[in-house]
Order: C-alpha cells, then structure tokens, then sequence
C-alpha cells in the first residue's frame, strides 16, 4: 500500500473541507438541533439526562457520519474527481484508507464538539477513565469512519444514490453504535467493569470493516 | 530461463505490441450500441485522428480505451495488456484529457497537479515547469474553481506533458480554447511524435495533417472507411 496515495488523500479532503467548510456547516447544525431538542423534551430531570447522553452522543455521531460520508464523494463526482481516481495506477486500497482517514479527522472534531454540547446541555461527566473514554471514541469514530467511506462511495456509483446510504449504513454500523454507546455509559457512571468486552468488540469491527474497505473500494470503484 | 529465450525469441508482436488492439468492441448504455463491433490497431508512436459527428461513439471508444468503462462485449489491449484485467498496468502509461477535466475546484492549480503527482508517484518538481509551458506559471496559487473552461483545459493540458504517457487519449481537446491554447495543444501533438508517444484523438476539427499519421471515421457506433494518412 503507499502511504503517499493515502496521504494526499487525506489531506486534499481535509484542506478541502477547510476551504468550504461544507461538512461542519451542515452536520453540525443538524447535531446540535437533534441533541437540544432531545434535550427539552426529557425535561430536567438530571438523572434521565446523564443516563441517556451516551445514546444520544453516538447517535448524533451516527447521523453525521451518514451526512459526511455522503459529502466526502460529492466533490469527487461533482468534478469528475471519481474518474481521476479510477484512471489513476495508485493503489485503491490506499485511497480508501486516506479518505477513512480524512473522514475520522472529520468525524472526530464534529464528536468533540457534539461532547462538549452533551456536557454542558446534559451535564455528562466524563468519569474516573477519561484515558479509557477516549479510547471508546477514537474506536467508535473509527468504525463509523470505516464503514462511511466505503459506503459513501457506493452511494454516488450506484444508481440507487444518496437514498441508499442510510439503508446500507444503519443497518451495519449498528454493532458499532451499541459497543460504543455501552462503553461510553459505563465509562461516565463511573464503572469500568466489563468495559474490555465492548472495547474488543469496537476493535474487532474497526478492523473488519478496514479490511472490507481496503479489499473492495477498488472494485466498487470501477464501472 | 534467460538460455531459453534466447533459443526461442519472443515474437514481435509481444516484444512490440500495439499500442492499442480492439477486437470487436462493443459497448451497450441500456441496450442501445455506443459502440458496436470495433476492431482497431493503433501502432506504437502513431498518431491517429477519430473523426465523426456526435453521437457517433468516438468518447465511448476513447474511455474504453482508457479502462474508464469496460467494452460489453469483445475486448483487446493496450500495450500488450489486456483491457479487463490489466487496468492498472494501463492506466499508468494513459492520459485521458476530455471537457471533464477531473480537478478539484477548492485546490489551487499547482495543488491539483501536486496531487496528480501523489497519485502517478511522480516528483512534484515537474509542476512548476508544467505550469509555466501552458501559460499558467502566474495562477499557480488561484483555486480552479475561479479558472474558466479554456484554463481548466490548459491545466489539463499541464497534467498530461507533466506525466508524458505513452499513450495520450484526446477526446475534443481544441473545444474551448482559445488561438493561443490551440497552439498548446498543436504543440502537445508535435512533441509526442517527437518522443514516440501514441496519440488518438477525437475531434471534429481537423488538427495540423503533419502531425497526424491516419484517420478513421466513426458513425453510429461503428468503425467506417479507414483512411489512409494522406501523402
């Protein structure tokens, strides 16, 4: 695999993104409505709050990840961007890997902000394992990531479109969440028992859905 | 091994392949023929000019050619490798320039060829050169989305000297160019007779006879009335 494909990959989409800022100015918004209306229909009882914070952080992860995978190929196909890709000899399997990448640098600033929304709004403590919840992040983010960048790019290649997306991710990714939502729970009320289960699981899927990703992108690419 | 090749050489036709063999190519967009039934060879360092109205399938044939989409039926190579499945092989000694320049609007014009260089895992010093020869050097650092069509196809034009493949697809590539930029592209012929490179080129207007070896005529898909370069 070259590192430099996935390299530049990764940092054309980022500098992009900075450029436009069509990601942030579009899935951010919808996070924050989604986690403040939530908010106002629980009401305030603190205890409910904190206890459905987890499921709601990742959930919001989960719906911007489905917008920002979708946005990361727009730009591709609007500009004939895909086809400069396919026609390329550079490895597919490193281009993959450079828009997961481009797509977790992404995805995490949007969590971090999405966090810092559920702590003030919801009151959500980060625990005793900061270190640990961290590393549920960086794996949650890191599977939805995995997965998005494949199936974005089957979103603008098949002829079903964009509305295939959610169908195919959902469905998918639904481990991800559920390991990832348990863990950060946990993890914010103070127990890290069980906690390496639901870790492992987070690993195992991240690296199946990498492994996946790297072995068909290049055949999902082609026409 | 090697006593044994040098007992049996090769034939010429695998130590000189053409540089692109079509055997009855046929390309289907809902059951309609874009292309139906073409058998080409194109020799090594030729020049060939595509003509036909459109419609006739010359971008069809042109994008097969350059593995962009896969003949329907039939098949060939290009360089010796076959069309299904040595794509990489290739795409690596082919340029496609097209109206669809394929840049990233949001990267300045030095970005998008520096990328081109990440992906080709050539050395980013060829693309202040590159610039310069298209008349681009001054707009190195403006994003291409603010360029027009005739600079994106200048730019284009960079990409493909800064790579010099050894085959070079041009489908329509004096569309949008000004007088001065057609001399580019002129230009672009003149030096890939000069260093062997096979061009294909598909135009309706006719480019410079010296610089074209044969003409082939498309119509309906289909291959007609080869012409022999004229003397």
């Amino acid at each position: 695999m070259s590192l430099r494909v996935a390299e530049a990959i990764a940092v054309k989409d980022l500098r992009i993104e900075v450029r436009n800022r069509s990601s942030v100015s579009t899935v951010l918004p919808f996070a924050a409505t989604m986690l403040l209306a939530f908010g106002f229909a629980l009401g305030p009882d603190r205890l409910l709050l904190i206890q459905i914070a987890p499921g709601l952080l990742w959930l919001a992860a989960l719906f911007s990840s489905v917008e920002l995978s979708h946005r990361l190929y727009q730009a591709e196909a609007a500009g004939g961007g895909l086809e400069g890709l396919l026609l390329s000899p550079a490895d597919k399997g490193a281009v993959y890997f450079g828009k997961a990448a481009a797509a977790f640098v992404q995805l995490l600033v949007l969590f971090a902000v999405t966090l810092g929304i559920v702590i003030v709004l919801f009151g959500l403590p980060l625990g005793p394992a900061p270190g640990l919840l961290l590393l549920t992040v960086v794996l949650g983010i890191a599977g939805l990531s995995a997965l998005g960048s494949l199936l974005g790019l089957l979103a603008v290649r098949g002829r079903t479109r964009q509305a295939a997306l959610p169908v195919l991710v959902l469905p998918l990714v639904s481990p991800v969440i559920i390991a990832a939502t348990r863990a950060t729970a946990l993890l914010t009320q103070g127990s890290a028992t069980g906690i390496g289960g639901w870790l492992g699981l987070l690993a195992a899927f991240d690296a199946a859905f990498l492994a996946i990703g790297y072995l068909v992108f290049g055949h999902l690419l082609e026409d | 091994m090697i006593g044994h090749v040098a007992r049996t050489p090769a034939p010429a036709v695998a130590r000189h392949p053409a540089a692109v063999h079509l055997s009855r190519v046929t390309r289907l967009f809902d059951g309609l023929a874009a292309v139906s039934q073409v058998s080409l060879d194109i020799a090594q360092g030729e020049a060939v000019w595509l003509r036909g109205w459109n419609g006739s399938g010359k971008t069809t044939l042109l994008r097969v050619i350059a593995t962009a989409m896969s003949p329907t039926y039939g098949g060939g190579s290009v360089f010796g490798f076959d069309l299904q499945k040595r794509r990489t092989a290739i795409r690596g000694r082919t340029d496609l320039l097209s109206h669809e320049t394929r840049f990233y609007n949001d990267l300045t014009a030095a970005e998008n060829l520096r990328f081109t260089c990440s992906l080709y895992d050539l050395d980013n010093q060829r693309v202040d050169g590159a610039l310069e020869r298209v008349g681009l050097g001054d707009v190195g650092t403006v994003r291409v989305g603010s360029f027009s069509q005739g600079m994106r196809q200048r730019l284009a034009l960079a990409r493909c000297l800064m790579r010099a493949p050894a085959l070079v697809l041009l489908d329509e590539p004096y569309a949008a160019l000004d007088a001065e930029a057609r001399v580019l592209v002129d230009d672009l012929l003149a030096g890939a007779r000069t260093r062997g490179q096979t061009v294909v080129m598909a135009s309706h207007e006719a480019p410079p006879p010296h610089l074209i070896d044969r003409e082939l005529t498309m119509d309906g898909g289909r291959l007609v009335a080869p012409v022999e370069p004229s003397s």
